[in-house]
C-alpha cells in the first residue's frame, strides 16, 4: 500500500482518504488506529456500535482474546488488541498497569498497597484495579513526568 | 520471575533478620544454657533461605486478587512451617520436649510471617503515598 502525505492550505479541514479494493480487516484496523488517535474508540455493547470518547475510558481488559472497555457503568466490546491501544493510547492520560489492563490515569483517585509489592489503583467510580510488581517502575516514571 | 526473585530477595533479608530476633527470645525463654558454635551465625540464613523458596515457586500467570492474594500467603505459610519442622526435628522421637519445641518454634514462625507481612505493608504504604501523590501533580498538569 503506497502512503502518499500531501500538505494542504491551513483554511482547509485535515483528512485522511484510504484508496483501497476492498474494506477488510486491515482497512478497519487502519480506521480503528486513526480514531482513536482522533478522540473515539469503536466498541460494540448489545449488538449496537458505539463511538466512545477516550476521555470518558476509565480502564481497558484483555480478557481471552477478547478486549473489553469500561466507562464509569457500562462496560463495551472492542476489536482492537490491548498492545494497539497502548502504542494508540501511550502519548494520552493512559498507562499499562498490568499484562491485562490499560489505565486512564485521569480517573484514578487514589494508589493503594495491594500486597506482595504490588499496588492498586481506586478509580473515581471505586471500581478497583491491581497494578502488577512489573510495570511499578513504569507508572512511577509517568507519573513523574518522565516519560 | 526477576520481580519474584527481588521479592524472595527482600524477604530473605526480613526474614533472617527476625529469625535473630526469635532465636534470641526463644533460646532466652526455653534453653537458656545452651552453648553454640559459630555455625549457630549460618542457621538465620539457612532458614531465611528455605523460608523464601516457596514463594519463588508460587507466582501466578494471572494476577490475584487481593483475597486470592491472602490465601496464596497462607498456603506458603503453612509450606514454609513444614519444611522448617521437618529441618529441625526430622527423625527425633516424639516426646513432650520436641512437641513444645516444635509448637514454639510454629508459633514463631506465624509471628515472623506476620511481621514480615506488616513490614512490607508498611513500606508498600508509604510508596503508594508518594505515588498518590505524583498522580495528583500529573492529574494537575495534564
Amino acid at each position: 500500500m503506497d502512503i502518499r502525505i500531501q500538505k494542504i492550505d491551513e483554511t482547509g479541514t485535515e483528512y485522511i482518504e484510504i484508496g483501497c479494493y476492498k474494506v477488510d480487516g486491515r482497512v478497519q484496523d487502519i480506521v480503528r488506529f486513526v480514531k482513536s488517535r482522533q478522540g473515539s474508540i469503536d466498541a460494540v455493547k448489545d449488538e449496537q456500535h458505539y463511538q466512545l470518547p477516550i476521555t470518558d475510558i476509565f480502564y481497558l481488559e484483555a480478557v481471552d482474546d477478547k478486549t473489553f472497555i469500561y466507562l464509569k457503568k457500562d462496560c463495551y466490546e472492542t476489536r482492537g488488541r490491548l498492545y494497539e491501544f497502548e502504542s494508540s493510547l501511550s502519548d494520552r492520560d493512559f498507562a499499562r498497569i498490568s499484562k491485562s489492563v490499560i489505565v486512564n490515569l485521569m480517573k484514578v483517585s487514589a494508589i493503594k498497597p495491594a500486597l506482595n509489592g504490588r499496588f492498586m489503583c481506586v478509580l473515581s467510580n471505586g471500581e478497583k484495579v491491581i497494578i502488577s510488581r512489573k510495570y511499578v517502575p513504569d507508572i512511577k516514571k509517568k507519573l513523574k513526568g518522565e516519560e | 520471575m526477576k520481580e519474584r526473585l527481588v521479592d524472595a530477595l527482600r524477604s530473605f533479608f526480613i526474614i533472617v533478620t527476625l529469625i535473630n530476633v526469635a532465636m534470641l527470645v526463644l533460646g532466652g525463654a526455653l534453653m537458656p544454657d545452651q552453648k553454640f558454635g559459630y555455625e549457630a551465625f549460618a542457621y538465620p540464613l539457612i532458614y531465611g533461605a528455605v523460608t523464601s523458596i516457596p514463594g519463588l515457586f508460587m507466582g501466578s500467570s494471572k494476577e490475584l486478587s487481593i483475597p486470592q492474594t491472602i490465601v496464596r500467603d497462607i498456603i506458603q505459610l503453612l509450606l514454609i512451617i513444614t519444611a522448617l519442622l521437618v529441618i529441625m526435628f526430622g527423625g527425633r522421637p516424639v516426646d513432650r520436649d520436641t512437641v513444645l519445641s516444635a509448637a514454639s518454634v510454629t508459633v514463631s514462625v506465624i509471628i515472623v510471617f506476620i511481621l514480615v507481612s506488616l513490614i512490607r505493608w508498611i513500606l508498600d504504604s508509604k510508596a503508594a503515598e508518594k505515588m498518590t501523590a505524583d498522580l495528583e501533580a500529573y492529574q494537575r498538569r495534564s
